[in-house]
């Protein structure tokens, strides 16, 4: 079965979140909090906004193919 | 992981985590970017059907309407000829207004997908951007974090 590219997308985001708790329990320097601020933050949350507004376009795909089907 | 690099083993996961991320995610970009397309196009073909079959349900209400006139006709000139039943187009009328109400609301779907898909366009892009330049960036940041610790290591050594 194919999944939705919004899905998939979900999933490579906890994948990433989750390989970012395993990086910060063993690196913790001056410069991990700089990283987390500058480089990672902005990418979760350009990510997340990115993936809701796929999932609400894919949403309204499907509703269309239905709304429309015979 | 208690090596005493376990802080550049840790940089160099999340670095490779971010490589298959970027990966990924362009996968996923172009795909909801596909999706779109598909869909249009399923929605074009379903337009194209129902505007023909709504041209040949107008075809058919029309010749029963001729024919309504005809027999109209003919009994205003002879008088009503007993068995004959009127011409009843009813069943015509009804089907132009739901293929007409078949075709609207075809319409009203790609009308509001491309409204949405144009507001997408916005947020795709930006993400694109992200993907492209954005990312590469933090990927080659956190190589450069992983040499200088590991250069670091190196000159200590010696010495530790």
């Amino acid at each position: 079965m194919v999944t939705r590219p919004d899905r998939d997308g979900d999933q490579q985001l906890r994948l990433l979140d989750d390989a970012w708790d395993k990086a910060s329990q063993h690196w913790h320097d001056g410069m991990t909090r700089q990283f987390d601020t500058d480089h990672l933050t902005p990418l979760l949350r350009e990510s997340r906004g990115y993936l809701e507004a796929l999932r609400k376009l894919m949403d309204m795909l499907d509703a269309a193919e239905r709304d429309t089907e015979g | 992981m208690t090596s005493v690099h376990a802080d550049i083993d840790a940089l160099k996961g999340l670095r490779e985590a971010l490589v298959r991320y970027r990966h990924a995610q362009r996968e996923v970009a172009s795909r909801g970017e596909e999706e779109i397309k598909v869909v249009r196009a399923s929605l074009e073909a379903k337009a194209s059907r129902w505007r023909a079959q709504l041209e040949q349900c107008q075809a058919e209400f029309g010749a029963c309407q001729e024919r309504a006139a005809q027999a109209a006709a003919g009994s205003a000139a002879d008088g009503p000829v007993a068995g004959d039943d009127p011409v009843d187009c009813s069943g015509y009328a009804q089907a132009v207004e739901q293929c007409g109400e078949r075709l609207e609301q075809i319409r009203r779907w790609q009308q509001r997908i491309d409204a949405e898909s144009s507001e997408f366009q916005g947020t795709a892009s930006r993400f694109g951007d992200l993907l492209e330049n954005d990312l590469p960036r933090t990927e080659e940041h956190l190589l450069a974090l992983i040499r200088s610790l590991e250069a670091a290591r190196r000159v200590q050594a010696p010495g530790a």
